[in-house]
């Protein structure tokens, strides 16, 4: 009987081979790079910010000037570029014979045009101290643009690399209501179909002025979860899997140990960190905030936890970026010396008391996290339990990552994850938002007491035209953020690629979020 | 017949009403801003002014009621907003997103009743043997498994290891399976036991041992006298069951990227998009009434009793 139930069924069995032969006709040629991402593109308008994606702007849209890992710039859409003399204007000479993928010629009036556009609705761009700083730009020939500022803005240049907002799109495609009517980029990609919630499809810019890439298309599929992105590289469903968090650790060193497929892993593009609040109980003791310094592990962190996939971070910015190598050294980790400051300091462990007392309040702090997070989550109970061998108490507080921005902006927490923005931005724009009270930059360091200073010498930093003072400016600051010890860096981030032995060449981008897929060079 | 499913259809309106407006208070009432979520999502620094700019932006600066009754006066005219996260209207994206999930949830209730109804008969008929000890394994496991897991499971298997079907995806029938079987498995399986349990007090019914003293062969009597009588507490359940596939899509369809409303709702829930949410929980709200009502004129249809109790 059993027999017969099973042999009635084989034909279904061998049905289903069938079936995956009529999935994989779908499957794109060999020339299409199948990537995935969490979300659609969205609606890639150069200027604006979610739900737009950053790598596929970058795909789309060019720079001025281009951002080279370590902190220099580059030629892009611009071949040459000098400061007026009063360090207010900068004038910029195109590169000759661009266009845009609907055949407008990119000049200077496109420049105009879309910085124009930029400047109509400066309030979306409030973070970003360069929009502030136009006053305006004017075509001074076909081929050449100035940009005028308000006042010396010495970052610009910098700014000017950023993936969005100060990129172009063709003028004809620029709305009245400041929107775009179709994603017309300089860029090596046109956007070639989107389908809600399935995928993205980029084809090449067979026009494009550094020569067409090699690959023809790149299709983006949506998959919001790493695990289902991880079974899809796994299956053959898609080619790479490239970005921060795009797999997790045990994955990614899965992927490592398999060689049907090639891992990489990026240098430091921009730092995971705990912001400690200086100006809140018991944080805004100096001492307590030395101890957690010297107490908290942060190798193990970097082993156990984050599995070897980030390099441990002792400082606030990695040192390859710009004027942030001032040989700074986090204190060793040593659990003893950690004890030793909080006894000084008259924390003191009361005999089978598990916290320190001082004065009869607990030393208890909230550690802050998102939820639904769980390398934080891992993260956070491994802090906790470094803290309490040293005698202080953490409650953990996961929540929603709204709530932890809430926390953030008005300072209720003791530890908080954050992350610092990563190349081009760190550490100028990174430096210049910790002024805003919106930020737990600001949050952390309001109580120390130059925190005035502090905020007058990164106005300098960013204003200053005088290059040294400026180099001057820097180091104090990040000497005295370290000295302070308002952060804890726990890792430097790095962008994590996966892709099958057979794809061939594929190289990392400038910074945290361009993908190079017109570097990519397929095998054959 | 006509009267009754008149009668359940305009009692919609005043349910979806209610719903809507709970559902509009709760998401306003709970902790959190949402100028400051809407911040968040359009990725702004939540400065002073800006906060101050977006509560005017939202209306949230009006009171509850005056709030609620423009977003009603809107949904009228089928307009539900626009998502704060992508920046669409709420009611495009559901005509993109729903069809995915009819077509999931509908063939996840097909497995449902193909494997439910059929295991369930054979399990009661050969009651304490090893079809009915077999049956109930399976459905005790199938309870069990949590969908994700299942699912995960389903594509190590039949995706990455047999190479027979696609892990992610929604192109063509073969990206269907998977994420079919992933939903319908523990509804099926509850499906399985309340099929047996319905039969077995089917098969202890007077009338049948009549019937069998009567002569009629035992074809006749699983098919007109068994099978029939049993499907009513089943059929009952598939009202149920439609929310319980709708609800379990959710996760499924992260799990194989479909891109679904399920999908779609748990990244409005992630992100707190709350246009997208109250859509979400309107469109639930219907599907989850009008699967009901067609469930109840199917039993009208199948027990002469209510359709000549109602008609009196």
């Amino acid at each position: 009987m059993l027999r017969r139930s099973l042999l009635r069924a084989l034909p279904a069995l061998t049905a289903l081979p069938a079936l995956a032969r009529t999935a994989g006709a779908a499957a794109p040629a060999r020339s299409t790079l199948r990537f995935s991402w969490p979300a659609n593109a969205g609606p890639l308008h150069p200027h604006l910010y979610a739900p737009n994606q950053m790598y596929a702007q970058a795909m789309l849209y060019e720079p001025l000037l281009r951002y080279v890992e370590g902190g220099q710039l580059a030629p892009a859409l611009a071949t040459a570029w000098r400061a007026e003399p009063d360090g207010r204007g900068h004038v910029f000479t195109l590169r000759p014979g661009v266009r845009f993928t609907d055949g407008a010629p990119f000049d200077a009036a496109a420049v105009v045009a879309n910085i124009r556009a930029l400047l109509a609705r400066p309030e979306r761009h409030d973070w970003l101290a360069l929009v502030a700083q136009i006053e305006d730009a004017e075509a001074l020939g076909p081929g050449t643009v100035r940009l005028r500022l308000r006042g010396p803005y010495p970052p610009a240049l910098m700014e000017l690399a950023l993936i969005r907002p100060l990129r172009f799109a063709s003028p004809a495609v620029l709305r009245p209501d400041g929107g775009i009517s179709a994603p017309i980029g300089t860029g090596p990609w046109m956007l070639a179909e989107t389908r809600p919630g399935q995928h993205d499809l980029f084809r090449r810019n067979p026009h494009y002025w550094g020569g067409p890439p090699a690959l023809e298309q790149v299709l983006v599929r949506v998959a919001a979860d790493s695990n289902t992105r991880a079974l899809a590289l796994e299956a053959g469903e898609i080619d790479l899997a490239y970005g921060t968090d795009q797999l997790d650790a045990d994955t990614f060193r899965r992927f490592a140990a398999d060689r049907r497929f090639t891992t990489a892993v990026s240098p430091p593009l921009a730092t995971r960190l705990l912001a400690v609040n200086s100006a809140r109980f018991p944080t805004d003791a100096p001492a307590v905030r030395h101890a957690i310094a010297r107490g908290v592990d942060r190798a193990a962190l970097v082993r156990h936890v984050l599995l070897d996939t980030e390099p441990a971070a002792g400082t606030l910015f990695p040192e390859n970026f710009p004027h942030a190598d001032l040989g700074l050294r986090a204190p060793d980790f040593d659990r003893a010396a950690a004890a030793a400051l909080l006894e000084q300091a008259g924390w003191h462990l009361a005999p089978g008391e598990r916290v320190r007392r001082r004065a009869g309040r607990a030393l208890v702090l909230d550690l802050c996290f998102t939820g639904s997070d769980a390398l934080q989550k891992s993260l956070a109970e491994a802090i906790q339990g470094d803290l309490a061998r040293i005698g202080i108490g953490a409650r953990l507080l996961g929540e929603d990552s709204a709530t932890c921005l809430g926390r953030q902006k008005s300072g209720d927490f003791g530890l908080i994850f954050a992350e610092t923005w990563g190349a081009p931005y760190d550490p100028h724009a990174f430096l210049a938002a910790m002024r805003q009270p919106a930020h737990a930059d600001y949050q952390a360091q309001r109580g120390l007491p130059m925190k005035d200073e502090i905020d007058r010498r990164i106005g300098a930093a960013l204003a200053g035209t005088d290059e040294a003072a400026r180099a001057e400016e820097y180091r104090w600051l990040l000497t005295t953020l370290h000295e302070q010890a308002v952060y804890f860096p726990i890792s430097f981030l790095t962008n994590k690629l996966v892709h099958r032995a057979d794809l061939g060449t594929v190289p990392f981008g400038d910074t945290r979020y361009e993908i190079p897929f017109d570097r990519i060079l397929p095998r054959g | 017949m006509t009267g009754f499913a008149l009668r359940r259809l305009l009692s919609l309106p005043p349910l979806l009403l209610a719903v809507s407006f709970g559902f509009f208070a709760m998401l306003r009432l709970g902790r959190g801003d949402p100028a400051l979520d809407y911040l968040r999502l359009a990725q702004i620094p939540p400065t002073d002014a800006a906060l101050a700019l977006a509560r005017a932006e939202l209306g949230l600066d009006r009171p509850l009621l005056a709030q609620y009754g423009a977003w009603l006066a809107d949904a009228l005219r089928l307009d539900l907003g626009t998502s704060w996260f992508t920046r669409r209207p709420v009611t495009a994206e559901i005509a993109e997103f729903l069809p995915a999930t009819l077509q999931l949830a509908g063939t996840a209730m097909l497995v449902t009743l193909a494997f439910g109804i059929p295991l369930g008969l054979w399990a009661a008929l050969r009651r304490d043997r090893w079809p009915d000890h077999a049956t109930r394994l399976i459905a005790f496991l199938g309870v069990s498994v949590p969908n994700f897991w299942l699912a995960f499971l389903l594509v190590l298997l039949f995706a990455v290891t047999l190479g027979w079907l696609p892990a992610m995806g929604r192109d063509g029938p073969a990206s269907l399976v998977l994420p079919a079987l992933a939903t319908a498995t523990m509804s099926a399986c509850v499906m399985l036991r309340l099929v047996r349990a319905s039969v077995l007090g089917a098969l202890g019914e007077p009338h049948l041992r009549f019937a069998a003293a009567r002569g009629l062969p035992r074809r006749t009597l699983v098919g007109r006298h068994v099978a029939l009588n049993a499907m009513l507490p089943p059929l009952t359940a598939m009202g149920l069951h439609l929310g319980e596939l709708i609800g379990g899509a959710m996760v499924v369809e992260t799990v194989f990227g479909w891109p679904g409303l399920g999908r779609w709702a748990l990244q409005a829930i992630a992100n707190r998009d709350y246009p997208v949410l109250q859509g979400f929980v309107m469109v639930l709200t219907t599907v989850f009434v009008l699967g009901n009502l067609l469930v109840d004129l199917a039993y009208a249809w199948l027990d002469p009793r209510i359709r000549l109790e109602r008609a009196a």
